[in-house]
């Protein structure tokens, strides 16, 4: 029978750096994979709609403008988002990355969350409609 | 005119009130940054207990169905104004205390039990089960560390002849009786953590069984009253422990230094151990403690140090 | 409470909202002073109608949302569903991709078991131990995160292969981290097998023998500890476990301490075990041609989850969506034993046995109705919602006396 099995750690804890650290961390320690917010690229895209359909949360959108011209406009809800990496995978033209720089993505607001992909006047061709709702699928 | 000023500013700032009362947080913020450095983390900042405080007193008190309505305010009042009587006869802050008697001691020791039965008796006037079993557990925990804590405090009485404060005081700034009566030191921390039901002793508040024990039910103004007054009687223990066993106190550097040796040790024992169950504790206080006090009082005897 | 002269109607409750638990489940302990004389075990509180959503679901969208019945377990219940949709698609995986799917299985073992060890700590009131072991812990984390790029719910499964190579960066980084980890396994199977206070809180605690554990069907390392020889990873190979089997772990005493040795060896071999992986990586493709349909049949799926053995029954019509997916999660199985365990010990001792069997409450409330007379019957949201409001209405005006 023993005490005190933890003493030599107990020991070290108290004169080194803790292990906890205040949030935000000063330098977050980012992994070349991390999975932060999706960018999508309109480069690439032939409109297959494979990702919006397999998106396990509903957070993606393809609003197809010109389907010959290769017009497309992503919209990204990246409250829905969980973040699984299927629409990566999902889409054969590499157009879905995952920004590992961007992962403090928590608001105090419910705007802000809604991202628009794509090229400049066409996401203002698409703003200008009149917002359409997402549908549910069910 | 001039001697009730004196009372007054006696009773609400130094030693006992105010003063005691922000020593009190200071110590027990030294105590959780101590305990979360020691487990690796950053701890809180030096105005949490403050904050706490602050917070709670803020906080709606919610009065529980079926209980007694003044023993429920009543009882975190007197349990705190017991701690801080205490304060009256120790040398806080390294100055003479402000007022002594002959058996003091005794008082001082069970002024600081008044907060446990208060506890107690907080967690029986509640119908919650959890408050039941906590004040039960509290209760028996006073029985079980109070006779061995209470025989290791008049080991030095005992030596010095005296049973009042200043006259122990006096005798133990001489002696370091750490050195002469080093069971008793030992029996004396052991004994505070178990007042404090700190960590091994904290059954009687054993978060994952029973919730927060006897104060299961208490919300804001009484949770911190009771609250401070553990966080007090840290500091009375402490000062105890410095002036009878660590050479006594001569100025307020000496006392911080006395005081905080103490805590560091109890700060280290309760990282390192695992709450004991109940019957656990008692069975260890009867069986260990209370012979080691015992062995401490003979050894006193045959070395003369009685009179 | 009503002062009663009944002594054993003093029913000491624990849950649904509790600090012992971080999910909802009730338990009801008769004590007698300190010593609990009957238990019940009340659960269905965090029912969240997953097999029933993933009846609306197309099959890639099932996998992330199976994998989060349990979000320490996670990718085992991935696992568990590509398993068996990809027998019932009759697709052959790629034994790269399996063998990446058992490391990062044999990965979450060891997160979720110093998880565990940490909880356990913490209900034993050590709480020092609780946070070295998380923050140990973080090194798994990390490795995870590097691999798959999250922390939880790693994702690295998809339908027909996995989605996250090893590459030998990675392979150095996860041997360093397992090195270290291995040290500070050691070192807890040593404070626990030797703290003398710690000791005195597992020793000879709800113990459970073999006969016992075969009785109750405990399953996993709760039941291992006992003595039962039961590990899916053995009994019926999946992944690469077929090929390069791994080191069962068994302990015959079935206390609370046993339930620690089992937990902290069987990290132990999990080390070994992803280092040979990392060792003889099949070279091959990660992952193969999946179709949107699955052909009609069913199928069932067990693997070996932390908790013991995780099984699932999936059930196909033919279409892009599941006709009928079922899953028992191993606190299933382990639950009831807790009844039965706490009988005779401490009020104290109770939080430990309960966490001894590693519960996950969330991941393992499921409804079924029987019908027996083979009529359809429709269940609404609000005849739904009517039956619990009487259920647990009826259930609670028993318990409170007042
Ligand atoms: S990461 Fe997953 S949830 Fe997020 S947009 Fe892509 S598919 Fe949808
Ligand atoms: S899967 Fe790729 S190509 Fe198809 S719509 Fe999505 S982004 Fe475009």
């Amino acid at each position: 029978m023993k005490l005190g099995t933890l003493f030599k750690d107990a020991l070290h804890a108290l004169f080194s750096r803790a292990a906890t650290e205040p949030y935000p961390n000063p330098q977050p320690n980012e992994t070349e994979r991390l999975r932060g917010r999706l960018m999508w690229a309109p480069e690439g895209c032939t409109g297959c709609n494979l990702c919006v359909k397999d998106c396990p949360a509903n957070a993606i959108d393809l609003f197809v403008l010109d389907k010959k011209a290769k017009q497309f406009v992503m919209r990204y809800d990246v409250g829905r988002c969980t973040f699984c990496g299927q629409c990566m995978q999902s889409c054969r033209f590499e157009c879905w990355h995952a920004a590992n720089d961007d992962w403090s993505l928590a608001g105090t607001t419910v705007d802000g969350f809604t991202y628009y992909y794509g090229e400049e006047d066409d996401v203002e061709r698409v703003l200008a409609e009149p917002v359409e709702e997402h549908p549910v699928k069910v | 005119m001039t001697e009730l000023l004196q009372v007054l500013v006696t009773m609400l700032f130094f030693p006992a009130g105010l003063f005691l009362l922000a020593n009190a947080m200071f110590y027990q913020w030294i105590d959780r940054k101590l305990v979360a450095r020691l487990q690796d983390r950053v701890g809180p900042p030096w105005y949490q207990p403050l904050a706490d405080t602050v917070k709670l007193l803020a906080n709606e008190e919610v009065l529980p169905f079926g209980v007694n309505k003044w023993l429920f305010i009543g009882l975190p009042i007197i349990g705190l104004a017991g701690a801080l009587t205490t304060a009256l006869y120790l040398p806080i802050a390294g100055l003479p205390p402000a007022y002594g008697f002959p058996g003091d001691l005794i008082v001082t020791v069970y002024m600081l039990s008044m907060l446990t039965l208060c506890l107690g008796l907080a967690g029986a006037n509640t119908r919650d089960r959890f408050s039941m079993v906590g004040a039960t557990r509290t209760l028996t925990q006073l029985f079980s560390y109070e006779a061995p804590f209470l025989l290791a405090l008049l080991g030095p009485a005992l030596a010095a002849g005296s049973w009042q404060l200043s006259d122990i005081m006096a005798y133990a700034s001489g002696n370091w009786l750490l050195l002469t009566q080093p069971i008793g030191f030992v029996v004396v921390i052991i004994g505070l953590m178990g007042k404090l039901e700190i960590t091994p002793f904290d059954a009687p508040e054993a978060e994952t069984e029973i919730v927060a024990g006897a104060l299961t039910e208490y919300s804001g103004r009484g949770l911190a009253l009771f609250r401070l007054g553990q966080w007090v009687e840290l500091v009375i223990g402490l000062t105890m422990i410095a002036a009878f066993y660590l050479g006594g106190i001569h100025n307020p550097l000496d006392y911080v230094i006395k005081t905080l040796f103490p805590l560091l040790i109890i700060a280290g024992l309760q990282t390192l151990m695992t709450r004991l169950r109940i019957d656990q504790t008692v069975g260890m206080w009867w069986r260990y403690g209370a012979l080691l006090a015992l062995v401490q009082w003979l050894l006193i005897f045959l070395m003369g140090g009685g009179q | 409470m009503t002062p009663s002269t009944d002594r054993k109607r003093f029913t000491v409750p624990i849950g649904p909202q509790h600090p012992a638990l971080k999910e909802p489940g009730h338990f009801a302990f008769d004590v007698d002073g300190e010593i609990v004389q009957s238990a019940s075990v009340r659960l269905g509180y965090a029912h969240r109608g997953i097999e029933k959503a993933t009846e609306s679901r197309t099959w890639v969208q099932n996998l992330y949302l199976l994998e989060r019945i349990c979000g320490i377990c996670s990718h085992i219940h991935a696992t568990a569903y590509c398993l068996g949709v990809e027998k019932l698609a009759e697709v052959e995986v790629p034994p790269r991709a399996q063998a990446i799917r058992s490391l990062v299985a044999e990965l979450e073992r060891i997160h979720s078991h110093l998880l565990w060890l940490g909880v356990a700590a913490h209900e034993a009131g050590f709480d020092t131990l609780f946070m070295y072991s998380w923050r140990d812990r973080e090194t798994v984390m990390d490795i995870l995160e590097a691999l798959t790029g999250n922390r939880v719910h790693y994702s690295a499964n998809v339908l027909g292969g996995v989605k996250y190579d090893v590459d030998d960066k990675q392979a150095a980084t996860i041997r360093e981290g397992l090195d270290f980890l291995e040290e500070r396994t050691l070192h807890y199977l040593e404070v626990v097998t030797t703290d003398g206070l710690f000791l005195q809180r597992t020793r000879g605690i709800g113990v459970m023998n073999r006969d016992e554990a075969e009785q109750s069907g405990v399953i996993g390392p709760t039941g291992r500890a006992s003595g039962v020889h039961r590990d899916v990873r053995i009994d019926s190979p999946y992944t690469a476990y077929a090929e390069h089997p791994i080191l069962p772990v068994y302990e015959s005493t079935g206390d609370l301490l046993a339930r620690f040795i089992v937990r902290l060896r069987e990290q132990l071999a999990s080390f070994e075990y992803i280092r040979m992986l990392l060792d003889h990586l099949p070279n091959s493709p990660l992952t193969t041609r999946m179709p949107r349909r699955v052909k009609e049949g069913e199928a069932i799926s067990r693997v070996e989850a932390p908790r013991g053995e995780l099984f699932y029954f999936i059930k196909s019509n033919g279409g892009d969506m599941p006709e009928r997916i079922h899953v028992r999660t191993p606190t299933l199985c382990n639950i009831a034993s807790v009844a039965q365990l706490v009988i005779g010990q401490h009020l104290a001792d109770v939080p430990m046995i309960l966490v001894g069997i590693d519960p996950c409450f969330s991941c393992n409330d499921r409804t079924s109705v029987i019908s027996q007379d083979g009529q359809r019957d429709l269940w609404t949201w609000d005849r739904l919602r009517q039956y619990g409001i009487n259920h647990y209405g009826t259930h609670y005006s028993k318990d409170i006396h007042r």
